[in-house]
């Protein structure tokens, strides 16, 4: 499950920065030292979130720095 | 009864900066800058404070009125997250220099960027109630951010190209030539978070990411509410224009492009085409001022009705935000009539002539920024410091902040 929802992750994060691809996302590297601004952070949240149909607060994932970190929160708030 | 804004005007100060050039001075990453739709901010100026501003906004509605419409208005109220005083109201000072009525009320109201809609709210329900038929309420949305220090932290942030400083006025009574707001259409969610917030004078904190997903969770469900409340509202068909709250272009864009995903499945060049249409003339403004806080929902607005196309009426939705959190969509009819009277104050050539900042005479502010803390007991302001702004507002009718004399504040026009 969690491979799944990390491609997607990695895929949305290319989708936003054009100038990244898909095999140079690192999924521990923070979205910042990716080139991701603040705007950019909250669309992945938005865009990962409305794309799995999960209806959580967006304010519950502001602590997810990276891919892994996100995944791993989403699978958390999904099991709630 | 109808019931909306009757005047408006804003004023933004003498001075203004390029931030993109200042982003680049402080190093942040700007290879995605653009997305974040900002171009210009207003700088502070030392002879400026949010009651100079205030007044300076409200002055040209007052002139245009005769002596008994002027006693009509029953209450001033100011919006602001950058008081000068725990207890006294700024709108004193704003009354006083506006030589108004005393039979009036006079008050502040704060809930951070949400200020100016609780105030312009309370306003509309004074009129609605008709406890005192025909009369006026002033609301003055000002807001100011002066920057005192370059510290570390100032070098990822970009809190400082997005703030800005001005004021918003707006005249409220039953006959809303500017602004008729549809009654009773109004959307709340709110909530505590702690997102930003200015725990000690003068200062900004908190954590931005926060603030961007709580903003968008509000928007999303402050308009769920409106649906509610508003049989058949529709997020596309409803409004032909919308106004958000625009602490900087990209975050309005983004709430948008996630609206537009969750109410209408939208695709995404269908959304950039809605974008352009329906919320691009709200940012004009907003995009080269900076977030003004109380003030900013306000500016989108104005920037709407000057930059829309009001062949016929047409409805604008308005989404305002206040960091903490409290947050409200509303909507109300614009024509071609309130373009015309907003178009008399020329509003981009007010914001055309501000002196544009060489980036020492910015950082040079900083300086007597520091001077001017919450709290001062005594300070005379020298306006000769920076004389290319100052040549922007000598001998055209502006109200300047002079001195500080036992924490009362003077002012003078020049």
């Amino acid at each position: 499950m969690k491979e799944q929802i990390v491609k997607l992750i990695v895929g949305n994060l290319v989708e936003i920065i054009p100038e990244l691809s898909e095999g140079s996302v690192s999924l521990d590297e923070t979205f910042v030292d990716m080139g991701a601004n603040s705007i950019d952070r909250a669309e992945l949240i938005m865009l990962t979130l409305e794309r799995l149909d999960l209806e959580v607060s967006r304010i519950e994932f502001v602590s997810a720095q990276t891919v892994n970190e996100l995944a791993d929160l989403i699978i958390q708030k999904q099991q709630r | 009864m109808k019931a909306g804004i009757e005047a408006m005007n804003i004023y933004c100060g003498s001075a203004a900066l390029n931030v993109v050039e200042l982003a680049k001075v402080r190093n942040l990453n700007i290879d995605r800058f653009e997305n974040l739709l900002m171009v210009e901010k207003t700088v502070p100026m030392p002879y400026e404070d949010p009651i100079s501003n205030g007044v300076n906004a409200a002055k040209p509605i007052i002139d245009k009125l005769s002596q008994e419409e002027r006693d009509r208005i029953d209450m001033v109220i100011t919006c602001t997250e950058s008081g000068i005083d725990f207890g006294k109201s700024m709108s004193t000072y704003i009354h006083h220099y506006l030589g108004l009525n005393r039979n009036c009320r006079l008050i502040e109201i704060k809930n951070a960027c949400y200020s100016g809609t609780a105030g312009f709210q309370m306003a509309l329900n004074f009129i609605y109630a008709q406890v005192s038929p025909g009369r006026k309420v002033l609301v003055i949305c000002t807001d100011i951010s002066r920057m005192s220090l370059v510290d570390g932290s100032m070098e990822a942030s970009f809190a400082e190209p997005s703030t800005g400083s001005g004021a918003v006025a707006m005249l409220i009574s039953d006959y809303p030539v500017i602004f008729q707001v549809d009654k009773g259409a109004n959307g709340y969610y709110g909530y505590e978070v702690m997102d930003t917030c200015r725990p000690v004078p003068d200062q900004e904190a908190g954590d931005a990411d926060l603030s961007l997903l709580s903003y968008l969770d509000c928007c999303e469900n402050a308009f769920r509410e409106y649906q509610k409340r508003v049989e058949g509202a529709d997020y596309v068909s409803t409004f032909e224009y919308l106004a958000f709250h625009t602490p900087f272009g990209g975050m309005v864009k983004g709430a948008h492009r996630s609206n537009m995903r969750k109410f209408k499945r939208a695709a995404t060049e269908q959304i950039e085409a809605d974008f352009n249409r329906r919320v691009k003339p709200s940012l004009a403004y907003c995009q080269r001022v900076g977030n003004i806080m109380g003030a900013t929902a306000h500016l989108a607005l104005a920037s709407t009705i000057d930059n829309g196309d009001f062949d016929k009426p047409k409805r604008v939705g308005l989404f305002s935000y206040g960091s903490g959190c409290s947050s409200e969509f509303y909507s109300g009819i614009v024509t071609a009539q309130s373009q015309e009277k907003l178009r008399e104050s020329n509003l981009t050539k007010h914001l055309n002539d501000r002196y544009m900042l060489s980036m020492d005479e910015y950082h040079h502010t900083f300086e007597t920024n520091g001077e001017q803390k919450f709290g001062t007991r005594d300070l005379k302001i020298d306006s000769s410091q920076f004389p290319r702004a100052f040549s922007h507002v000598e001998g055209k009718g502006r109200l300047i902040f002079t001195e500080i004399k036992n924490y009362h504040r003077i002012y003078k026009w020049v």
